[in-house]
């Protein structure tokens, strides 16, 4: 059976064992390295399909090891990060990380990261493509710029209609307030990001039933925006 | 004229340089000199001569170090009089009638005026240094508290998962899944404790020392009420929480981990402190300057003997009548407490007919919000 392969880039054995015990009992192929140099020598050797890299490697820094590898490879990289480095999750992301997961983490969680990633790297050309989003109430119509909720029309301003829609065509991944404002505001926009979260707290209005408890948008503070998946 | 007899910044003019001192003295005299030349020309007789010259002395006192100077500046003061503004004009003479008695009772007043500025100058630097010294010790003692109490928090949870730890390994084949599913679970609810007590700690850390203050930045407050709750959420699955935010769209200056610590803390506290399993109330209401938060649980209230030292961090509180051991939240309201005044809040708990209510506020920006 060709099960994918994931490649797991993490120093502390522990945190290791556990994430290959979980990724393999999930039907995955799991191949691990204990730093950054054996990580990218696997990345070659072994093509796995997603990369699980943590940010605190003994050797190489695990930025440099993430531009190396998108150097020569697309593959989705997901990053592990601690909680209070946020700076280095934005980073990562910015610099082609597809997804981001801070330890402690549950094995429910990493598994949904995973398959978000995996959904959007193989089938990247398929979503561009894709024509609806649909998900617990919410529509989109990508093809006739449409938003229902519940059978409702709702009705969304130009930039909010953006916003919403690339949000919903990465679906389950988090986009980074930066990635969001080049975008739809061009890249040459003002990095500050109150207006974006201007628009955020109006979309919020418009789709959610409480802005307090979001069902379809989710806010990553510091970090960005991420749409539930369809 | 205040800022002149002030005794603040005794410390840091002009020192100890007897250079400095002198031309203090020469520069207050010189001025002095020139004023009494106008006074006395202008009020047509000399009787005004002196008095210009004893605030000249006290200004001495006041702006030089030590008993010296003052002084000094007394004796060429009466001099100058003497000198200058008395008969006979541009010469020194004491053989009139009177002049000696005149003279002395000058430089005695002066001089005894500028001894007691620089007294007052004295005790001024004593008094302040004693302040610092006692805030010192204060903030010496709340850490050393805060520690203690937190070392002993930690303890806890950590025997407990050793114990349990060790009973698996000890006689895990005798154990049914049952028990094993029981053990396993018991140490994963000690671990989450402990990596939130850590993370109330670190960030303490992320208070400024000096000044005690944080790095603000506007966030959206449902975003930080929103990510507070479901990440709170993850933890304790059982939680439940009715949020309520204003239909205002609302920027508030603050640090968000932090804020998100506090709501965190205040919710959890709710959850094993009410001892009830009726939904917990997390509202927020604007006023003119400010953003009000309330967490408000329906069970059995605060125990009135505890209302004033809630924040206080002492030791570990019992929760009331709970079979739960679950360790104080001492510590997290302590912490609450001192994040909330980092940002210029007040916070404060009150007891409802039913439950208790903590309130916490957060002040609001003035500028605009940039509307696309």
């Amino acid at each position: 059976m060709n099960k994918p392969t994931i490649l797991i880039i993490e120093d502390e054995k522990n945190i290791g064992n556990y994430m290959e015990t979980i990724v393999t009992s999930n039907g995955y192929k799991a191949v691990c390295a204990a730093n950054g140099v054996s990580g990218l020598s696997m990345c070659t050797s072994h093509r796995p399909d997603l990369i699980l890299l943590d940010l605190g490697l003994p050797d190489i820094d695990g930025m440099e090891v993430l531009e190396r590898i998108r150097g020569f490879s697309a593959v989705p990289v997901i990053v592990i990060s601690a909680r209070t480095q946020e700076k280095e999750k934005v980073e990562a992301l910015d610099a082609g990380a597809d997804d981001y997961i801070t330890k402690p983490f549950g094995s429910e969680e990493l598994m949904a990261r995973i398959r978000t990633a995996m959904r959007h790297s193989v089938q990247t050309v398929q979503i561009a493509n894709s024509l609806i989003y649909c998900c617990d109430g919410l529509k989109i119509d990508f093809e006739k710029r449409l938003v229902t909720l519940d059978g409702q029309n709702v009705h969304l301003t130009q930039i909010e209609y953006k916003l919403v829609s690339l949000l919903a065509r990465n679906a389950g991944r988090v986009l980074t307030y930066d990635c969001i404002l080049k975008e739809i505001w061009g890249p040459f926009a003002d990095t500050d990001n109150q207006i974006l979260r201007v628009n955020m707290a109006n979309i919020r209005r418009k789709l959610e039933k409480n802005p307090a408890e979001p069902h379809y948008i989710f806010t990553e503070i510091g970090v960005g925006y991420r749409m539930r998946e369809n | 004229m205040k800022r002149i007899f002030s005794l603040d910044e005794i410390d840091r003019f002009p020192g100890e340089s007897p250079r400095k001192n002198l031309a203090v003295v020469l520069v207050i005299l010189a001025v002095a000199t020139g004023l009494t030349s106008i006074l006395v020309r202008l009020s047509y007789n000399s009787a005004s001569a002196g008095i210009v010259y004893v605030l000249a002395v006290v200004l001495t006192a006041r702006y030089t170090e030590g008993y010296l100077w003052g002084v000094l500046a007394s004796l060429i003061a009466m001099l100058l009089v003497n000198f200058a503004f008395t008969y006979p004009f541009m010469s020194l003479n004491f053989s009139i009638e009177g002049y000696v008695v005149t003279f002395a009772g000058m430089l005695a007043v002066s001089a005894m005026t500028s001894a007691l500025m620089t007294r007052l100058k004295k005790q001024s630097r004593e008094l302040r240094q004693h302040d610092k010294v006692l805030m010192e010790a204060e903030k010496e003692s709340m850490r050393a508290n805060l520690l203690r109490a937190v070392s002993h928090d930690l303890r806890t949870p950590l025997t407990g998962i050793i114990g349990m730890t060790n009973a698996y390994l000890e006689s895990g084949e005798q154990m049914t899944e049952e028990m094993k599913k029981t053990l396993i679970t018991g140490i994963s609810d000690d671990a989450n404790w402990l990596l939130n007590m850590v993370e109330n700690l670190l960030s303490v850390t992320r208070i400024r020392e000096g000044d005690v203050k944080v790095a603000t930045t506007p966030e959206l407050l449902e975003e930080v009420v929103s990510e507070a709750v479901s990440r709170l959420r993850k933890r304790l699955p059982e939680t439940k929480v009715c949020v309520q935010v204003p239909d205002e769209v609302l920027l508030v200056p603050m640090d968000a981990v932090l804020i998100e610590q506090v709501l965190m803390n205040l919710i959890e506290n709710a959850v094993y402190h009410s001892g009830v399993k009726d939904a917990i109330e997390l509202t927020v209401e604007k006023e003119t300057d400010r953003v009000l938060f309330h967490v408000r649980d329906f069970g059995v209230g605060i125990a009135p003997d505890r209302m004033e030292s809630l924040f206080d961090g002492v030791g570990s509180l019992k929760p009331n009548g709970s079979t739960d051991a679950h360790r104080g939240m001492g510590i997290g309201l302590t912490i609450c407490k001192t994040i909330v005044e980092a940002h210029d809040g007040v916070i404060w708990a009150v007891n409802r007919e039913q439950g208790a209510e903590f309130i916490f506020s957060l002040p609001l920006a003035t500028e605009e919000i940039p509307y696309e």
